[in-house]
């Protein structure tokens, strides 16, 4: 186990380096930060020299990405082009805001795709079985944009329910999750039924059956445990796309989080902001996908056993 | 997880305890696209800056709602030696929000931080290297000596790099921090600042000219047109500042909502590659102009919303000519040039654009639909806004014609037309002509405001005659306003005046 731990991080560092390499040589590609900030100014060339220099932008590649990765390790992400302020202090406010829209979007799926998939495991078929299958088919050709529109144009202006955008208060979360909630469920739901459905076919459940078990217990002991292993497996696969989904629903939503930060630093070419935003999103990332691996061993105990 | 579970519970109940009631009286909601991340003077150029900063920087010279100059900190000011000299009197008794005595030393301070080593870090030195030196005469008398004449310099006064800043608070905070918790003379303080959220400020009771009548003013930065119409719809905003044209007919159709729309900062021009291709021929690109039907492109695509231009200006730029005529819309003309200068049927003219300017990509549609008309076969070319300013247009790598948008909070045409047709400027890839470089730089040599005037008006001309441009328009900014909003001017520089301001 300490082994496979250790080597399991190994290759974690190492992903997380080439993610670094990749977005500090991507973001270079087009672009200069310092017509970015003097557009609009009778600038000269000496102007944007001077201000490059004053961005560090006069050294060399190698220079600027050494720079930036031994910042990464020490923790001082340098400071943003645009304004000043540090990085490290956004990254802060916004990390907190997006883990959370995150995970509890993916709590929402979880209630919602859970008890749904069962039951449209057991009715196969049936009516709920079909209706299901067809309002997540439905959920799935969604573009997260056009729903939190719809969703805005619902409970914002035609109810006065919810707040249209911002982060102040426990209204202001409900539709970005619900947005990222019911596009996650509409594929979980799908995910569960089939699991279960393998699962309900195992001579182990006829087996808990004949002993006389109720339904629920042989339902959410013996085979949703059962189902764990694909659907933690999936969550972790899905977590990465979650956190693409954010940027697209934080900037309808104008929420302050790290999807915001990404956008306008992409359109200023705000390298040490985007380098940031980019490395901490792959570091959370890598470490979800490292606790699922351990996750398996508490649910699993043949994986304990290895 | 027991960490993560945790975190999530104390963002959430620190997401519980901001919650914030919309539409209080007495206090005005602003929404803003932009947070300008910055709010020293000499850091920014964003019009996003200046609306919001406005109401707590000052500059020696302020402007009204109309853009008249007058007095701000200096209640008076002479031009000397031949414009070469500017003395200000400076206003006596004012404090900066810390209490901080405003004078002739801060002047000079302010000056020379601009113009020294940090001002060279920001965008705004370059527009100030006309100054040499700042002299204080005694603490409420100030010269501003100049090493090369500027006529604008007065105008700039008013503007972003020149506000007034209070020198201990600088000193003790250093940048960053002034750049978070900006000090300075005006109507309102700032109180509160959360990067990317909103900014609040509160009135200066102190203030000079007398205090506002508003108790608070919150500024929201939002960034999606759309969903400021939203939150105003929603009564949780009082103006929308970014209102998309599509969404003008939603307002004005609200019970509560006023739509307000009125000439903008910005001109919006087609340029022509005047180096390569067939747009190098001026008979074509005169009949590229004639092809295009600007007026219906203002009723039809921006709704009215707008006025055609007919120079690189605005009526409210100075250097505008009411002589100067508009090429009227002639498609059996522009065939007749075009046959002159036997341009084969189907030749591509290609329009390339800024993919995120939605409404322009309407517009380009309509031209390349025009040029078609005439025998051409019109393109258009979207590519993404940096890469669109920083390497297709400076390196010349446009088709045959580009959009280029510009204006000026100095609402001088020597602001644009410098910059634009000035062989070797950064947005001139194209055009090289001595006699026009000539005529952009005598008339930054002229003190005389008349006699400048005509000489700008006769660049404007030059560039008509020689075709260097399609002129196509004058956006509007439009505002979207709750009604309980009361004595709201909206002005053409984005910069609100919040003084006589009320809220129901």
């Amino acid at each position: 186990m300490a082994r496979f731990l250790l080597r399991r991080l190994g290759l974690a560092v190492f992903v997380v380096l080439v993610v670094t390499l990749l977005v500090a040589w991507a973001v270079r590609l087009s672009g200069d930060p310092a017509v970015m900030l003097a557009e609009g100014s009778t600038v000269t060339e000496q102007d944007l020299q001077n201000i490059r220099k004053a961005l560090g932008l006069d050294r060399s590649f190698a220079a600027q990405y050494a720079g930036f990765v031994g910042g990464m390790v020490t923790g001082d992400m340098g400071n943003s082009f645009m304004g000043g302020r540090a990085v490290g202090g956004m990254v802060r406010q916004a990390l907190p805001l997006t883990l959370m829209l995150a995970g509890l979007s993916l709590l929402v799926s979880l209630a919602l795709s859970i008890p749904l998939g069962i039951h449209a495991a057991v009715h196969r078929g049936g009516v709920a079985d079909q209706a299901i299958r067809i309002v997540s088919l439905v959920g799935l050709s969604f573009p997260n944009f056009w729903l939190a529109i719809m969703l805005v144009l619902v409970f914002s202006i035609a109810l006065g329910w919810l707040p249209p955008s911002g982060a102040d208060g426990v209204s202001a979360v409900i539709m970005p999750v619900m947005t990222m909630g019911v596009i996650l469920t509409a594929t979980n739901v799908r995910l569960v039924r089939t699991a279960m459905l393998e699962t309900l076919s195992a001579q182990y459940i006829t087996v808990a059956r004949s002993k006389g078990l109720g339904e629920a217990v042989v339902l959410y002991k013996h085979a949703l445990t059962n189902c764990a292993i694909p659907l933690i497996t999936y969550i972790g696969l899905q977590f990465g796309g979650l956190i693409g989904g954010v940027v697209v629903v934080e900037r309808v939503f104008n929420w302050p989080g790290m999807g915001s930060l990404a956008f306008d630093a992409v359109a200023s070419r705000d390298y040490p902001v985007l380098q940031a935003v980019v490395t901490v999103l792959a570091v959370v990332i890598v470490l979800v996908n490292l606790l699922i691996d351990l996750v398996y061993g508490v649910v699993d105990p043949r994986v304990r056993a290895e | 997880m027991r960490v993560r579970a945790l975190l999530s519970a104390t963002s959430l109940a620190a997401l519980l305890a901001i919650g914030t009631p919309a539409n209080a009286a007495g206090t005005l909601t602003v929404a803003q696209s932009q947070d300008p991340n910055n709010w020293d003077p000499i850091a920014t150029f964003l019009i996003a800056w200046g609306s919001v900063a406005s109401n707590f920087f000052e500059g020696l010279v302020l402007r009204d709602e109309a853009l008249n100059l007058k007095p701000g900190l200096a209640t008076s000011w002479e031009v000397l030696d031949d414009g070469m000299r500017l003395r200000f009197k400076l206003r006596q008794g004012v404090t900066f929000h810390n209490g901080e005595p405003f004078n002739a030393e801060a002047v000079k301070f302010t000056m020379e931080r601009l113009l020294g080593p940090e001002g060279a870090k920001g965008p705004q030195q370059s527009n100030y290297t006309s100054i040499g030196s700042v002299e204080v005469l005694d603490p409420y008398t100030v010269d501003i000596v100049l090493k090369r004449p500027d006529p604008v310099m007065i105008t700039k006064l008013a503007g972003y790099g020149a506000m007034i800043v209070p020198p201990k608070y600088v000193a003790e905070k250093g940048a960053q921090g002034f750049a978070a918790a900006p000090v300075g003379t005006g109507p309102f303080r700032m109180t509160g600042y959360e990067n990317k959220v909103s900014a609040t400020l509160e009135p200066n009771a102190g203030y000079w000219g007398g205090a506002p009548k508003l108790d608070n003013v919150i500024y929201r930065f939002i960034v999606e047109p759309n969903t400021q119409v939203a939150e105003l719809q929603a009564g949780r905003i009082d103006i929308a500042s970014n209102v998309p044209i599509a969404l003008t007919s939603t307002i004005a159709g609200h019970k509560d909502l006023n739509l307000v729309s009125i000439t903008g900062p910005t001109v919006t021009v087609a340029r022509f590659n005047t180096h390569t291709g067939p747009t190098t021929d001026e008979r074509v690109r005169k009949a590229i102009i004639m092809a295009v039907d600007r007026e219906a492109i203002v009723k039809q695509i921006l709704q009215g919303h707008a006025k055609s231009v007919v120079s690189f200006q605005s009526t409210l730029s100075f250097g505008f000519d009411p002589a100067q005529k508009a090429v009227p819309f002639d498609p059996a003309g522009a065939k007749k040039l075009l046959a002159e200068a036997k341009v084969p049927a189907g030749t591509v003219v290609s329009l390339d654009f800024p993919s995120n300017d939605t409404t322009f990509r309407e517009v380009a549609q309509a031209v390349a639909g025009y040029l078609s008309a005439v025998g051409l076969k019109g393109g258009v070319k979207p590519h993404e806004l940096n890469v669109f300013t920083n390497d297709i247009i400076p390196n010349g790598k446009t088709g045959e014609m580009f959009r280029m948008g510009w204006g000026g909070w100095t609402f001088d045409y020597d602001n644009t037309a410098y910059l634009m047709y000035h062989t070797g400027e950064h947005w001139n890839p194209y055009d090289k002509d001595p006699a026009l470089d000539a005529m952009l730089e005598g008339q930054r040599k002229i003190a005389d405001r008349g006699e400048r005037e005509k000489a700008l008006q006769k660049i404007a001309n030059f560039v008509a005659d020689h075709a260097l441009e399609l002129p196509l328009y004058n956006i509007n900014t439009i505002y979207g306003v709750n009604k309980r909003v009361k004595n709201l001017v909206a002005p053409p520089d984005n910069r609100l005046r919040l003084m006589g301001v009320t809220v129901d």
